[in-house]
């Protein structure tokens, strides 16, 4: 997906609170689906084999991040990926503000 | 016990305009909304949070956006960085989670007056924002302290961990019992009321099922791996239910369901109801929340299309097996058929006694629903065991058996179902022969107990035995 077009999809799920709820629908399964635990236990293994020096969150964000990726549930991607063409598609429904009328 | 920043950040502090920005970006951008208390005036600050959230220098909208606190720039994470170290700008807040990071460091800090601007204005904001319930730092009471020096050992749940596996003695003919008990300590609503300790027990401990149920739940997750003797609940059930006890082989299901009933017999005690009637559908015992579901009966009159429905707390489905049911949704679907009665009912619209039809189907379901193939049929001879094969599988859409259907929607339903426990019957007859039971631990392990035995299996073998007693856990669970 263009970088471009990417920003306008959550540009307009910004304007019409999707993007909240979404998130926190994101953020309930990640927890349920066990993910979170997975990335703690990685970021803890990853502090521990650092040794002596403790790595910066930056470091640590960089290191884990493609594993954390790697690690969603195929579900729960294919659930949200549901939801937000699911409010895209109501955009019309739901009382669409236009951007430029805020 | 306080947590401090770093020596840049108290300095920042010193000045108290400084934190009063902090405060405002906080409310403005990481909550969104605030509330005056003096003026009782909403703030909405939808707007302003949309208008700005976008990194200033490739004009993304994320993800990891920061503000910086110096002056207005918002960016990206590489961007926030450049700009911070290249400004010499020493703060910047994090939009999503409100931590702040700090250029000299070269680190995100953590300090109580964070903690402190977090709490109240989420306190302020008009929804409910999760994610800043989840970055806070952790203040033990005494309490808390004590038993964290006295409790040193740190257990690591991984795939290999054996925690909360025990085998269970067989008093000669108590396998019926093992595997109730077995499933009982695989139930993860229990497991999970259970261990976080949520009994207060009123009376006496030795004549409180839900006490001697805490106590095996504290053995067999305590790391122990010697069988377990469970001669107080056997005592217990000897004196408490007879019938269900003795000293000859039972149904596991009778067994079960006995259990269940002194559960919340006891487990209502304790929480002090008054005037308890068991049958209420409404009890607020764990036993209840976690088995209960309604069923709906509705009696339609052939003649006049009348319906009259009645609704009953059920605990377990009881499925008959009938020829050409092979599936565990064909039963099910057997179960919820219409079926003409053969005596004629007093129809109560019509007036007159008519034909009638009688459906059964869901209205709400227990979180945990339980399924008893009826293999045992009463006959001549005892009681002689149906041995046919019912398939079933480790999910359950149970969205087609209830009385209201919803929408088609492909999903999320929230009607799913995951299979955590088997309880099969090895033999002949229902007083002789053994009960194994199969259960679900650690996400998606299957252990095999059989008496003292504990053995890993594969998925394949739980869904290719025979089948008894099959247990299901709703899948995700919702708020009340």
């Amino acid at each position: 997906m263009p970088q471009e077009y990417g920003d306008r999809v959550s540009l307009h799920l910004d304007v019409n609170n999707g993007l909240d709820s979404v998130t926190e629908l994101v953020h309930t399964r990640l927890v349920e689906s066990g993910w979170k635990d997975e990335v703690r236990l990685a970021c803890r293994k990853a502090i521990v084999e650092s040794g002596d020096r403790v790595p910066t969150v930056d470091e640590l964000i960089s290191t884990i991040t493609p594993k954390a990726r790697a690690l969603i549930r195929e579900k729960v991607k294919r659930e949200l990926l549901y939801k937000i063409e699911h409010i895209l598609m109501n955009l019309e429904k739901v009382g669409y503000k236009d951007l430029e009328d805020i | 016990m306080s947590t401090v920043g770093c020596e840049h950040f108290q300095e920042f502090k010193s000045n108290p305009n400084n934190l009063d920005t902090l405060r405002w970006v906080h409310s403005v951008f990481v909550v969104g909304s605030s509330k005056d208390k003096r003026t009782g005036l909403n703030y909405n600050y939808h707007q302003t949070k949309i208008m700005n959230s976008f990194c200033h220098t490739c004009n993304n909208r994320g993800p990891n956006l920061h503000a910086c606190i110096d002056c207005v720039f918002f960016g990206c994470l590489p961007h926030i960085r450049e700009h911070t170290k290249e400004e010499h700008h020493d703060f910047s807040l994090e939009l999503t989670y409100g931590q702040v990071h700090c250029t000299k460091c070269g680190d995100y800090i953590y300090d109580s007056e964070l903690d402190e601007i977090n709490k109240t204005n989420r306190k302020r904001s008009d929804t409910f924002h999760r994610r800043l319930f989840e970055c806070s730092t952790w203040n033990p009471t005494e309490e808390e302290k004590d038993l964290l020096t006295l409790y040193t050992q740190r257990v690591c749940i991984t795939d290999k961990s054996q925690i909360g596996l025990r085998g269970l003695v067989n008093f000669r003919i108590t396998c019926y019992m093992n595997s109730v008990v077995q499933v009982l300590m695989h139930t993860p609503l229990l497991r999970d009321y259970f261990l976080s300790e949520r009994h207060f027990c009123k009376t006496d401990s030795e004549s409180c099922l839900m006490c001697i149920l805490s106590n095996v739940f504290q053995e067999f997750y305590n790391g122990d791996k010697v069988p377990l003797l469970l001669h107080k609940l056997l005592h217990f059930i000897w004196t408490h239910a007879p019938h269900v006890g003795g000293d000859v082989q039972q149904d596991a299901h009778e067994f079960f369901i006995e259990t269940l009933g002194l559960l919340h017999k006891h487990c209502a005690e304790s929480i002090n109801h008054t005037s308890h009637a068991v049958v209420t559908n409404n009890c607020s015992c764990i036993i209840h929340e976690s088995f209960t579901g309604s069923l709906q009966s509705d009696i339609v009159c052939q003649k006049c299309k009348g319906v009259s429905t009645t609704i009953e707390p059920i605990w377990d489905f009881a499925l008959d097996l009938v020829p050409g049911a092979l599936t565990l949704v064909e039963c099910l679907k057997h179960f919820t058929k219409a079926e003409l009665l053969d005596n004629f009912s007093m129809c109560e619209s019509c007036g007159l006694p008519r034909q009638v039809t009688k459906q059964l189907s869901i209205k709400t379901l227990p979180t945990v629903v339980t399924f008893q193939l009826k293999r045992f049929k009463k006959s001549d001879e005892g009681h002689g065991k149906v041995a046919t094969k019912i398939q079933f599988t480790e999910m359950l859409d149970m969205t087609p058996f209830m009385s209201t259907k919803k929408a088609d929607s492909p999903f999320p339903s929230d009607n799913m179902y995951s299979l955590f426990a088997v309880i099969n019957h090895q033999g002949e007859t229902s007083y002789a022969g053994h009960y194994i039971a199969y259960v679900r631990q650690l996400k998606d392990h299957w252990y095999k107990c059989n008496d003292e035995v504990i053995s890993r299996v594969g998925l394949d073998e739980v869904l290719f035995s025979e089948g008894y007693i099959l247990f299901y856990h709703k899948h995700v669970l919702g708020y009340k």
